[in-house]
């Protein structure tokens, strides 16, 4: 589903405009960036939770360079699904 | 990170940043949720665009153990939601260490030990004599007659065919022509535009439309001046390697920049390239190098893409007449690509840099990075 569907989806079933839905949308993610951009986690009810994790810096072996790297410490998103999330798909049948 | 804030405190921030209230924030959100999933159930991913794409991934059922028992039990196959961050959202976390790069521990010549900062060099090796011997096998001085293109052996790099140089200089013609004739109607319109301004309060009597209008109008033309004027004149001169503070003052600016590209995920199917996602998804395969340029976090060699990478592919307006901002992007993967090739395949590299003038003069005479003075007096002199 993309953006322009869920939009869609959203206007309807807030029975809000799709203009509306949009700023609504963006905002809400805009706000849940600037808390993961801070370093803050956040945790959604039924979807899941967003943390931020730094990865330490680690050695690779490159074979194109063949050569060791240092590829340096990073700050990354994690995200945990809800328990209910995770029950309501593991079965489903996404192979078709 | 174990900072979090509450569910409510995320709601109230919400609904100050959309102005609505707290009730409506809330239901909004639980809506989201509702059809995430159900998106989620019906199609396997939701993407929303600047920040991530959720996503079911089947995992296979195995073998584990169980912790408690030590028994070997069989896991069934099932679902599992995955989230990834866009690279907005990836590089806006990541901020704090934006300015760390990926560093070669074992130096193989000398060249790229200049250049990349060494952030924790393993000395006292058995290494360091080995680098020497290669590097005595590998001088990385290169001949200074002009070579045939031909020379450029075609098995890695079918990037860089003849036909692939003919057309980029063709293209260099439209480029600079484009630009130009841009340029002279904007400035003629603009002009016509002032004078029509001007004349109409004399024949009408308020000095209001002067007032309001003549400002608005007057702005874009020192901005174009800006731009085209002191880069071509002032730095033409300038034969010397660029220095670190102008590579600050541009990055910000690509920075902005790469948020005017709307998007696209792509996944690479097996036997693909850059070079044939840039011919199908962007309609010319030259362009590659953007896509390089865009993703290159997540590429490590441009010309061997891992099969599972998910690609951002910029949506270009019109492949055959870029906008001023496209072709600088273009340079720049460009410029990416020399850096890379300059460790890599040095032979080939300065073939690159001549890429970057082809479709950005400016980047060329004010390169942001340390160049071999060989490649650039190449890369100036066609």
């Amino acid at each position: 589903m993309n953006q322009k569907e869920l939009i869609n989806r959203l206007s309807e079933a807030l029975d809000e405009t799709k203009v509306g839905s949009k700023k609504m949308l963006q905002d809400t993610f805009s706000v849940l960036s600037d808390q993961l951009k801070d370093g803050k986690g956040v945790s959604i009810p039924n979807l899941g939770t967003f943390i931020t994790k730094t990865t330490p810096e680690r050695k690779v072996y490159n074979p194109h360079y063949d050569a060791e790297m240092m590829v340096p410490k990073k700050r990354v998103v994690e995200f945990s699904p809800a328990s209910n999330l995770k029950e309501e798909v593991r079965d489903l049948d996404t192979k078709g | 990170m174990s900072e979090k804030i509450t569910f409510k405190e995320l709601v109230d921030l919400i609904a100050k940043q959309s102005d609505q209230s707290h009730n409506s924030a809330n239901s909004f959100i639980s809506e989201l949720v509702q059809i995430i999933e159900s998106g989620l159930k019906s199609e396997g991913h939701v993407s929303i665009s600047g920040f991530g794409k959720f996503e079911l991934r089947w995992m296979n059922e195995r073998l584990g153990t169980n912790p408690q028992t030590g028994d070997q039990i069989t896991i069934p196959g099932q679902n599992k939601v995955v989230f990834k961050p866009y690279k907005a959202l990836r590089e806006d976390v990541n901020a704090p260490y934006s300015h760390l790069k990926s560093e070669i521990i074992d130096v193989k010549n000398k060249k790229s030990e200049e250049v990349v900062v060494p952030l924790m060099r393993k000395s006292g090796s058995d290494d360091s004599i080995d680098d020497l011997i290669i590097e005595k096998d590998h001088p990385y001085k290169k001949p200074k007659e002009d070579p045939e293109f031909s020379e450029v052996p075609l098995t890695k790099f079918q990037t860089q065919p003849d036909p692939a140089i003919v057309r980029e200089v063709q293209d260099k013609g439209t480029f600079n022509w484009s630009f130009a004739a841009a340029g002279v109607i904007a400035l003629l319109a603009f002009l016509l535009l002032f004078y029509l301004i001007q004349r109409t309060p004399e024949s009408v009597s308020p000095s209001m439309t002067t007032q309001t209008e003549v400002p608005v109008t007057v702005e874009p033309e020192p901005t174009q001046v800006d731009q085209t004027d002191p880069d071509s004149q002032g730095e033409a001169l300038q034969g010397t390697i660029e220095s670190e503070p102008q590579a600050d003052d541009l990055q910000p600016e690509s920075d902005d920049l790469q948020s005017g590209f709307e998007f696209q995920e792509y996944q690479m199917s097996p036997g693909e390239s850059l070079w044939s996602v840039a011919e199908s998804e962007l309609g010319n395969p030259y362009l590659w190098p953007l896509i390089y340029h865009l993703n290159q976090d997540q590429l490590e060699n441009p010309n061997a893409v891992p099969l599972s990478t998910d690609l951002d592919i910029p949506v270009i307006s019109d492949p055959d007449n870029l906008n001023d901002f496209e072709i600088d992007q273009v340079a720049l993967g460009y410029l990416d690509l020399y850096e890379w090739n300059r460790f890599n395949n040095p032979d080939e590299a300065r073939y690159f840099l001549w890429a970057v003038g082809v479709f950005s003069t400016d980047l060329l005479e004010n390169l942001p990075i340390e160049v071999d003075a060989e490649d650039l007096a190449f890369a100036t002199s066609r």
